[in-house]
């Protein structure tokens, strides 16, 4: 049992990643894809395909016919991405961003990302990628 | 010449056609501007920006609205001291948009209203807030009575008030908290918050007084078929609804 974290996408076009998006450009951010992800992350996680197994058989969590599941590498954010935490630190929510070339948005975007919109830090903190 | 009202519409707004026939109701020349007509706001004295759920919440209540061209078109009418009004999703708006408190730089809020507590849940119910700043604070305010008590009606899953307790001390040392969450008779306790607001808030004004921005919704509790004691008269607005409030605003965009 390990520390783990799972990211939990849509498969379907996720209209709020878009908005994000276009509000993003319209910011002046320099990026091309924005992916959202619920996160949730356990303490105590079985083997990579027994969390996923877990986390399908959660209909609260997942959905199979709108929802993907990742078990990301570490239990922090990926390159290109912030976790924005508001209530519940094993719950945030996650958004990576990508450049014109399909690689993850370095970290001075994202940071601009978060500082302009993704993030109210009266609310929320952000947690970036190291 | 009518000083003119614009009611702003965004994807998601629903309360703009009972905001815009109140502020009829009150004498005031209102007009809905949908988003995409933004250029259109200049011409106008001052905005209402109804309840609603702008853009779906996406990322946040009011935060895809704030950064809208047409709240481009507002916060330059508010920095050259036109009214604005913001109500339930519009209070959201106006604090993700940094216009209140309008202690920091816009579009860098300093306060949210955010999930309610103590269980984050969709809170709609009657309620009363009472004016907490002295009438001529904000001219929005400024034919109320004293401690005027406002009935409404509130229905958010996020409306309770949130800063940093550095923030929180600046909201109070600036006589930003423009309306408490009271009883009927106009005491404060903090039974009288329906949501865990932080000091009972339940609207800010901000520095200059000309942008206020006020949780419940008191177009809801305005006419007499909607107050809650329905025997009250026949005149169509109800003799102690949330009009009171909406005349006052009128009557401040008439005198602007």
């Amino acid at each position: 049992m390990s520390r783990r974290a799972v990211a939990i996408n849509l498969k379907i076009p996720d209209n709020a990643a878009y908005t994000a998006l276009v509000t993003l450009r319209r910011l002046g951010v320099d990026v091309d894809r924005v992916e959202r992800s619920e996160i949730v992350r356990f303490p105590n996680a079985p083997a990579p395909g027994t969390l996923i197994a877990q986390v399908e058989s959660n209909e609260s969590l997942y959905n199979p016919n709108k929802h993907r599941v990742t078990v990301l590498d570490e239990d922090a954010p990926r390159p290109g991405e912030v976790w924005i935490v508001q209530d519940d630190a094993d719950r945030p929510v996650g958004w990576r961003l990508f450049n014109a070339s399909g690689k993850p948005a370095n970290a001075d975007v994202v940071a601009q990302a978060a500082e302009r919109l993704l993030l109210n830090p009266a609310i929320e903190r952000a947690i970036f990628s190291k | 010449m009518n000083k003119r009202i614009a009611v702003l519409v965004f994807p998601g707004t629903n309360s703009e056609e009972e905001t815009a026939r109140l502020l009829r109701d009150c004498g005031g020349d209102a007009h809905l501007v949908h988003w995409s007509r933004a250029q259109q706001l200049p011409t106008f004295d001052a905005y209402v920006l109804p309840g609603g759920f702008a853009y779906e919440d996406r990322i946040r209540a009011g935060a895809v609205a704030a950064h809208d061209v047409a709240m481009d078109h507002v916060i330059a009418g508010a920095q050259k001291g036109k009214l604005v009004l913001g109500i339930c999703n519009g209070a959201q708006i106006l604090l993700e948009a940094g216009l209140v408190p309008g202690t920091g730089k816009i579009r860098r809020p300093t306060a949210a209203f955010t999930r309610n507590g103590p269980v984050p849940h969709f809170v709609c119910t009657h309620v009363h807030v009472k004016l907490s700043i002295d009438p001529a604070r904000s001219p929005i305010t400024a034919v109320l009575p004293r401690e005027a008590v406002i009935p409404s009606w509130t229905a958010n899953g996020e409306g309770r008030l949130a800063a940093s307790a550095e923030h929180l001390r600046e909201l109070e040392d600036g006589n930003h908290v423009a309306f408490v969450y009271a009883h009927e008779d106009g005491s404060v306790d903090d039974s009288a918050s329906p949501n865990q607001s932080a000091l009972g808030i339940a609207g800010l004004v901000n520095r200059d007084g000309n942008v206020l921005a006020l949780m419940p919704h008191p177009e809801r509790d305005a006419w007499t078929f909607n107050h809650p004691d329905r025997r009250r008269g026949d005149a169509i607005l109800a003799p102690s609804g949330g009009a009171v409030f909406f005349r006052s605003f009128v009557e401040a965009v008439r005198r602007a």
